[in-house]
């Protein structure tokens, strides 16, 4: 019996981490892609029956979104097909990034997909990403349109790898009719401010518990900054001990978990219910206000139509004008894989996808932002309440990335982990950013 | 035994063999070299000797993935198996409708675990799941399952208790197993309920126990799915919970395999988790020599 568990032990566990691995290693990158139109003759991507003229070709395009989101790229797809007589586009929805990962690692996989900017350094870094430079260039195609931060969010190391249709920022949104409840006439413009109106909204019972909280937890990495901070320096090198990131941490700490306690805070967000659902703090009236994106609108219309809501800029710490308007962008972009069948067709369609037209409709479907500088002030957004908030956001000189670096995935998840345990009082924040830092000088370049 | 018979035999056993060696014995010796490299999937693996092994001895969360990992498998196992032992001496007694209760506990094993698991994520809120109010109606502490460190775990096991279907019917089997004249013989000695239990029931059953304690325990070693998706703070990360309690040894091989694509660090990680295992049997099999007993011996 010892020898039939370690045996059955030993083929879980391995064949598990190792099915991946195993098939890519016989794996060999093919031959850096010229530009140049070649359409891949011998290697047919999909099996089916081929009803359409022999001369088409079919891109295979599995996408990481789902629902509503997943129809209205369905819709573009619909539309780039009828466009044109040589190139089918097969969507699939598949919202599994570990499948995403895995076909890439083969010798043949699918075409073109969607992820995020921060993973294109990684990517890219290990050879995953197909450098677009060569296909813009021949085509003559604009980048200057694009939102510069957006871009650059898209690129490694001087090279473009991906290109983004929709971009996301988070700003301040506060419930109005609680506002008005707590007497508070406008909405927070300086730090000091806000600090005044979270001492304002947070409603304590007699034992101390918390029955309604100023403002969620928010997100520190953007709160760092608000607060002038950064996370990494021009070089690349991770600096989670920036002053202002310490700031930032120092305002939610000191003026926050330590006046209401840390269990206290834990306790009553617990009780928050899920983010998309109308149980959302947020909507509820738990929380007066958060940190939070773009698809709010669209989300508010869905789960909470009755909310009296408004948003603004993240507030900047008193007297320092020039760090108003700060926030993180981040951004969903499309990508061609190294190992793609058909990268000139993909880049075709890729080409339709970020296109003025494409990135319209899909980013209007969605409530997201369009990464293009044209679309801004395109009235088609103006059925969004509050939209043009999060719109005049992406002009702001103090819109910041996240570099998307090989370390960025383990950087965050340092950090993410870390950020508990300062807000729970455990470490304080200038001992919680050295300990990250001790880390990042293991991450893998 | 002739060549041929020889022959015939690996003949009709090569379906097994050829399924075995593609798809165990090949990626096994893959992943034991694949964890002497740097590999992230998509390069060449560089050779990089045992430095893999020697950076895990100094991950803090390689050890508190480790020590989930072990807290669940030292508690978690036996509270299991004793709740499953207990279901089984009860649905053992005979009674009107005994199929129905048996039924009635097997009933959530076949739920899928993904399903319960969401379920249970609302169960166990603290503010407004059921478990909590009912822990209030009887004037019981409230704790934060899901966001206190602390009860992260506890409410795993918990989890488990709700899914004891499988080791009950073993040991169902097992009781029913046991000769009445065993049962018979004890009362004429004057033994009651407790003494039979303990110096009939519990003796002859017992290899079946080892054998279920080892099975749980394997199995508890690979523990992933209820603590991924417990933790889980959106769609597809694999987070470690609240201040990582709820990082067990699968999901920090998930994360070093799939979120930092570190795969020779995460195949070292499995053969750790592979002696882990060989131990901790070898010193079951040891402790118990003297305690189980095999009728047929």
């Amino acid at each position: 019996m010892r020898s039939a568990t370690a045996a059955t032990l030993t083929a879980v566990i391995t064949a598990a981490v190792v099915a991946v691995a195993a098939c890519s290693s016989s794996a060999t990158p093919p031959p850096a892609g010229s530009a140049g139109s070649a359409p891949v003759a011998s290697s047919p991507a999909s099996v089916g029956p081929s009803t359409a003229p022999a001369e088409k070709v079919t891109v295979n395009f599995p996408y990481l979104w789902g629902g509503p989101e997943g129809e209205a790229l369905e819709k573009v797809i619909a539309a780039f097909n009828s466009s044109q007589n040589g190139i089918t586009v097969k969507g699939a929805s598949s919202p599994d990034f570990q499948k995403q990962l895995a076909s890439m690692s083969g010798s043949n996989g699918f075409d073109i997909s969607d992820n995020f900017g921060s993973t294109v350094g990684s990517w890219a870094s290990k050879g995953i990403l197909e450098p677009l430079d060569g296909y813009m260039a021949s085509g003559g195609f604009d980048t200057t349109d694009f939102v510069p931060t957006a871009l650059q969010s898209n690129q490694y190391q001087g090279k473009t790898y991906a290109l983004p249709i929709a971009v996301h920022t988070l700003l301040l949104m506060y419930n109005k009719k609680m506002f008005a409840d707590a007497g508070i006439a406008a909405p927070p413009t300086t730090t000091s401010e806000l600090q005044a109106d979270i001492a304002k909204l947070t409603k304590v019972d007699t034992s101390g518990n918390i029955t309604q909280f100023g403002m969620r937890s928010p997100d520190y990495l953007t709160l760092a900054y608000a607060f002038g901070g950064k996370w990494y320096d021009d070089q690349g090198n991770p600096t989670p001990d920036d002053a202002g990131n310490l700031a930032a941490l120092h305002f939610w700490v000191d003026n926050v978990v330590k006046k209401y306690g840390a269990d206290k805070i834990k306790k009553f967000e617990s009780g928050y219910g899920e983010y998309a659902s109308a149980q959302n703090p947020f909507y509820t009236g738990k929380a007066a206000m958060t940190l939070d994106g773009e698809w709010q609108p669209v989300f508010i219309k869905q789960y909470a139509p009755n909310l009296d809501w408004g948003v603004v800029a993240i507030p900047y710490p008193d007297g320092q004008t020039s760090l108003g308007g700060a926030t993180q962008l981040t951004s969903s972009m499309f990508f061609i894989p190294k190992n793609a069948p058909h990268k000139q067709e993909a880049w075709e369609f890729l080409k339709y996808l970020t296109g003025p037209a494409a990135m319209t409709q899909f980013s209007h479907a969605l409530g997201n932002l369009p990464a293009r500088t044209s679309l801004l002030g395109d009235p088609v957004y103006n059925d969004l309440p509050q939209f043009n908030v999060w719109l005049d956001s992406l002009k702001s000189p103090n819109l910041r990335i996240f570099a998307s670096l090989p370390s960025t995935a383990e950087y965050q998840k340092d950090l993410a982990d870390e950020f508990q345990l300062v807000a729970n009082l455990q470490d304080t924040p200038e001992a919680g950013m050295a300990k990250v830092k001790a880390k990042a000088a293991n991450y893998s370049q | 035994m002739t060549h041929r018979s020889v022959l015939r035999g690996l003949l009709f056993a090569s379906p097994w063999i050829v399924g075995f060696v593609i798809f165990q014995l090949v990626p096994i010796v893959a992943s034991a070299y694949f964890s002497l490299t740097n590999f992230n999937l998509f390069q060449d693996p560089q050779f990089v000797g045992l430095r893999n092994y020697q950076r895990l001895a100094g991950d803090e969360l390689f050890w508190k993935s480790l020590t989930n990992t072990l807290y669940l498998t030292v508690i978690g196992v036996p509270v299991s198996l004793t709740a499953a032992l207990c279901a089984a001496l009860a649905l053992n007694m005979r009674v009107r409708g005994q199929s129905l209760f048996r039924l009635f506990v097997f009933l959530p094993t076949v739920v899928p675990v993904v399903a319960a698991t969401y379920i249970w994520r609302w169960l166990l809120n603290a503010q407004y799941g059921y478990v909590n109010q009912a822990l209030g109606t009887v004037g019981l502490g409230q704790p934060l399952w899901l966001d206190d460190p602390f009860w992260t775990k506890p409410a795993l096991i918990l989890m488990s208790l709700w899914v004891t279907g499988s080791a009950m019917v073993v040991f169902l089997a097992a009781l029913q197993d046991v000769p009445d004249m065993y049962y018979e013989a004890a009362v004429i000695d004057g033994a009651g309920p407790w003494a039979k239990f303990r110096y009939v029931t519990l003796p002859l059953i017992s290899p079946v126990i080892l054998f279920e304690t080892i099975i749980a325990s394997i199995f508890t070693l690979q523990y992933f799915t209820q603590a991924f998706l417990l933790g889980q703070t959106r769609l597809n990360a694999a987070s470690g919970g609240p201040e990582n309690s709820l990082l067990v040894y699968g999901l920090y091989v998930f994360q070093q395999a799939f979120v930092n694509l570190n795969m020779g660090y995460a195949s070292a990680m499995a053969w750790v988790l592979l002696f882990v295992a060989l131990a901790g049997t070898f010193v079951l099999l040891r402790v118990s020599r003297n305690r189980v007993f095999y009728g047929g011996d």
